[in-house]
């Protein structure tokens, strides 16, 4: 016989089944009818004929069956039977089957979701070719190697001249003020312009699809550009005739020289919609070497690892350290990549992935726990249909389809679960966390947790069925009719199944609690700054209609007209808003005083530019001499404001009001000190520097974040604001709005998106943990109500027989705390990066989750304890 | 499993419906009759046997099927030799003689005395 077209014909069968057993049973029912006919043509009465032919046949299912044995698809029908059995099965004990489906479906759908977060941020971090070899360039001085201060342009030139040990390297200008308008009138738009040096496209090693990328003798500022797939398709409409054609962007003309492919994206800007070329003409001024505000990336060359381009990078440092005396010992210092871009985040979904993976084990235990539970129940069952003949094969087979059908559902439930995780790990923190909003369903993740809780549902599943197949049916009847104390060893297991779920989530409520702590600390630090209902957004003029002298009259008088919007205090602006981190870091010197020119005397300073009545807007008091008026003008010495700890640094002990510090390559006179404003969120205090804008505005478009101060509520500012805008030039965007309170919260979304993972986490942990122990218990008592009967009919005190249940129940889950605790200590390391004001081993934090947990525990213990008592003893006994 | 009259092996009911297939196209039932008419009313061929028996030569590649009407207009489903069903039905028969010449040739078998000439 011919293999092949044997199984193509089981395969057939296979795919007409339902064809195939109607035509069979016509075929079997016409085979009958012609019988029957036979037999009345013989002479029997039809009665008669019928029950001679169905004695000839021996029943139409025994025939069906042989046949589909035959066709070699029994098997398939059987299983097919058994699903159908499986189902009903299920429908017959809801309760049990919505726990197991809706346990897996958390499993694998958290696990899924998790994963994939991790798999798209931390694992694929950089989608360019050979993304190893890429690195992050970072400057900084031996007072303060560690903080990573951006790269200066005179430092770019020099170390992309020098350096051997890079294939290329490229400067990115990141700062936020670099956006364009694009369209006109009511329909501008304000989009992420990147100005990059040549190379860069060389280092990210990716081409522009359409046209070219930028050359050397370009880095000048010149009017070309570089479009996204995305931009080109809005404003070109995806034609390629775009290149060597015109677009307008903040009033200038710019030439379309390349497209990108679709889907490139920035490493470390995120989502650009242009790139244009970087002027590098500051690089030829020495003084810039103080002025450090480009990104850098290199590639490195295939024979060189990091360390050996590190010790070539130290060795020009120390050249370029004297080529630029002025400048702070310029010491730089390389990352990879892909550590600068993943950076804090790493720890964040670290943590997930251990809290994702515990509550995976978690539900394993579970799915464990509910189908031994079954299995015991089952075990009757099982042995009577052993007994009645059921072939133990069968059984087994029966019980494994069990578990898929369980496996299968959770599995469908997962997927939906995975899905919503998902959306709602890309809405909490795709502000946090770079890359997450490309978040994608990972279909190898989903199987990957598809089997692992398939397999263990399997694997628990089977063993009462392989018990089962084992043992007499006769001793397994016998044992349950006499209601004996459930087997030792089976309650044993359970227990420490139980001890296991409530360490898992005693793990997770500690990390939890460790997280609300800290939010709570972080909330409560005093940033220096009163940001209640403070609205802030971005206003950019266009350099094309705005020189310097208009961008400064433009932003005094902006800030004097939204002061003027009814119920506002004060309006000004800033280059960057308080308390939301590092920009523009210069080394600050003082000039005068006891300190004048020496290292003690010098400092890495934030440097803000203001106007209007700024600190008033945001809140920031006067310590000493006065603030920035009308006089200080573009005409007038240069002049400061320092916050109170750059007063402290350089100038320790005086008055720092009349003396002169340098930053940013110009000497300026200190007019006043104002209190301090913390770094970010965590409250860390440095040194600031304010310019005045209106002495400022020649040194670049600085893109200044208006502030405005309502006095109450903020509702309807944003209108006015809107207006106000109009009337002094209804072509520009009010950029990017949005209230103080929340932008220096933003860098708290870390930590409260992992708060809200691991916080969900903990939940379910808890809920697992207290379903497991609540079904343990319970069972216990069901298997156990004879002896209860026995006892209290012999006179037991109820309540002795509810507290010893308690008490069995509190015994399993303090061993299970303890467990936890020292497994969440054990753990701490991981979460001490993320906790603030409180360490990771705090008392009260452990002692709450063993007290919730055990409290949690009493009341999943009181029903079943309850239940105990509950019946009369002589309806247990009879 | 054959009916009561004759035990049947399970080749040689698949030997003789290839024989009756070979003389015409039949349904099942009419497959079983012309076995029973043939065979004197020793075999009775079973559903539970026959129509296994079919599928098994179906997927072996020597009978087609098709759904005809009968003259008394049912519908059935026909049985058809294929040229590998008539192949081997040569097989079968030559071997079946083979088998039941030497089957005689034992059972016709008497004991000569030893030594006896």
């Amino acid at each position: 016989m011919s293999g092949f077209a044997d199984w193509l014909e089981r395969i057939r069968s296979i795919v007409f089944r339902g064809r195939d057993e109607r035509e069979l049973a016509e075929e079997l029912q016409f085979h009958t009818d012609m019988d029957v006919e036979q037999f009345q043509r013989a002479g029997l009465d039809p009665a008669e004929a019928r029950r001679r032919s169905a004695l000839v046949l021996g029943g139409v299912e025994r025939v069906k069956e042989d046949v589909r044995d035959a066709r070699g698809t029994r098997l398939f029908h059987d299983v097919g039977r058994d699903f159908g059995f499986a189902l009903r099965t299920l429908a017959h004990s809801p309760g049990f089957a919505t726990v197991a489906i809706l346990t897996l479906g958390i499993g694998i759908g958290g696990t899924t979701a998790v994963f994939s977060a991790v798999d798209a941020v931390l694992l694929q971090p950089l989608p360019y070719q050979q993304p190893g070899e890429l690195a992050r360039l970072y400057m900084a001085d031996s007072a303060n190697p560690t903080v990573r201060q951006y790269v200066t342009p005179v430092h770019f030139v020099d170390y992309r001249r020098d350096m051997t040990a890079f294939e290329n390297m490229a400067a990115l200008y990141t700062y936020a003020e670099t956006g364009g308008d694009i369209g006109s009138g009511d329909d501008v738009r304000r989009i992420r312009v990147l100005p990059v040096s040549a190379g860069y496209f060389e280092v990210v090693r990716v081409q522009p699809r359409l046209g070219r990328g930028l050359q050397p003798d370009e880095e000048n500022g010149e009017l070309l550009i570089v479009v996204s797939d995305r931009l080109w398709r809005e404003q070109f409409d995806g034609n390629r005739a775009a290149i060597g054609q015109s677009l307008t962007m903040s009033g200038r003309p710019y030439t379309v020289i390349g497209v990108m492919p679709p889907g490139f994206n920035d490493p470390l800007a995120g989502d650009v919609d242009a790139w244009v070329p970087l002027d590098l003409a500051a690089a030829r001024d020495v003084d810039n070497a103080q002025n450090h505000y480009l990104s850098v990336i290199a590639r490195l060359r295939r024979d060189a690892p990091l360390a050996r381009a590190q010790a070539e990078l130290n060795r020009l440092s120390s050249t370029l350290a004297a080529r630029y005396p002025d400048a702070n010992d310029a010491l730089a210092r390389l990352d990879p990549l892909k550590e600068d871009v993943v950076g804090s985040a790493d720890r964040a979904l670290q943590i997930m992935l251990g809290a994702v993976g515990l509550v995976l084990v978690l539900v394993c235990v579970n799915i464990a726990n509910l189908l031994l539970v079954r299995g015991s129940d089952r075990a009757r069952e099982l042995a009577l249909r052993s007994a009645l003949g059921a072939e133990r094969p069968r059984l087994v087979r029966q019980t494994l389809i069990e578990s898929l059908t369980l496996a299968l559902a959770g599995g469908v439930v997962g997927i939906v679960i995975a899905k919503l995780a998902m959306s709602a790990i890309v809405a909490l923190g795709a502000s946090s966390i770079p890359r997450l909003s490309e978040l994608a369903l990972e279909p190898r993740l989903l199987l990957f947790s598809l089997v692992l809780a398939s397999l263990s549902a399997i694997g628990f599943g089977l063993a009462p069925a392989f018990r089962a197949a084992r043992t007499d049916p006769g001793d397994v009847l016998r044992e349950q009719t006499r209601s004996s104390t459930t087997s030792g060893s089976q309650m044993r297991v359970r227990e420490w199944l139980v001890v296991s779920q409530v360490a898992l989530a005693i793990v997770l409520l500690v990390g939890a609690g460790l997280l609300i702590v800290s939010l709570r600390n972080i909330r409560s630090v005093d940033l220096g700054v009163n940001p209640a209902g403070v609205l802030t957004f971005e206003v950019h003029l266009p350099a094309a209609r705005y020189d310097s002298t208009a961008r400064a009259q433009f932003y005094e008088e902006s800030a004097r007209r939204l002061a003027a919007i009814p119920n506002v205090t004060a309006a000004g602006g800033v280059s960057r808003l308080p308390a939301t981190g590092n920009y523009h870091v210069w080394g600050t010197r003082a000039m005068t005083g006891r300190l004048a020119n020496t290292r003690e005397g010098a400092a890495q300073a934030q440097q803000r530019v203001v106007s209007g009545d700024y600190f008033a807007a945001v809140g920031l008091s006067l310590i000493e001499g006065r603030l920035f008026d009308a006089h200080d003008n573009a005409a007038a010495p240069i002049r400061v404001v320092i916050g109170r700890r750059t007063a402290d640094m350089l100038f320790p002990g005086m008055r720092a009001v009349g003396q002169q510090l340098r930053a940013g390559g110009r000497t300026a006179e200190i007019i006043g000190v104002v209190a301090d404003v913390a770094l970010d969120a965590r409250g860390e205090v440095v040194p600031y520097v304010y310019h005045a804008h209106r002495q400022f505005a020649g040194n670049r478009n600085w893109a200044l974040t208006q502030v405005v101060r309502p006095n109450g509520s903020p509702e309807a500012l944003q209108g006015e604001a809107r207006r106000v805008l109009a009337t002094l030039d209804p072509q520009l965007v009010l950029y990017k709005p949005a209230l103080l309170g929340d932008v220096i919260g933003r860098s708290e979304a870390q930590r409260v998106f992992t708060l809200q993972v691991l916080g969900a986490f903990a939940g379910v942990a808890l809920a697992l943990a207290a379903l497991g122990l609540f079904g343990v218990l319970s069972y216990g008592v069901r298997l156990r109500s004879r002896e209860f009967g026995i006892r209290m009919a012999l006179g037991a005190d109820r309540r002795r027989i509810r507290r010893m249940v308690l008490r069995e129940g509190l015994t399993v889950t303090t061993i299970g705390t303890v467990i936890g605790l020292v497994g969440a200590v054990v753990l701490s390391r991981l979460l001490a990066s993320m906790v603030f004001g409180i360490s990771a081993l705090d008392p009260r934090v452990l002692l709450g989750a063993a007290a919730f947990m055990t409290l949690v525990a009493a009341v999943a213990a009181y029903l079943p304890a309850y239940r105990a008592t509950a019946a009369e003893p002589r309806s247990v006994l009879q | 499993m054959a009916g009561e009259p004759g035990e049947l092996l399970q080749g040689t009911l698949e030997m003789m419906v290839l024989k009756t297939l070979s003389l015409e196209p039949l349904h099942g039932w009419g497959i079983a009759q012309r076995i029973q008419q043939m065979s004197k009313d020793v075999f009775l061929v079973s559903q539970g046997s026959l129509y296994p028996a079919l599928i098994r030569m179906k997927r072996r590649g020597w009978l087609t099927t098709s759904w005809r009407v009968t003259v008394n207009g049912r519908r059935a489903r026909y049985y058809e030799l294929t040229a590998a069903g008539r192949k081997q039905l040569g097989v079968e028969q030559e071997s079946w003689q083979r088998a039941s010449a030497a089957v005689n040739w034992v059972m016709g078998a008497r004991l000569v005395p030893e030594g006896g000439q």
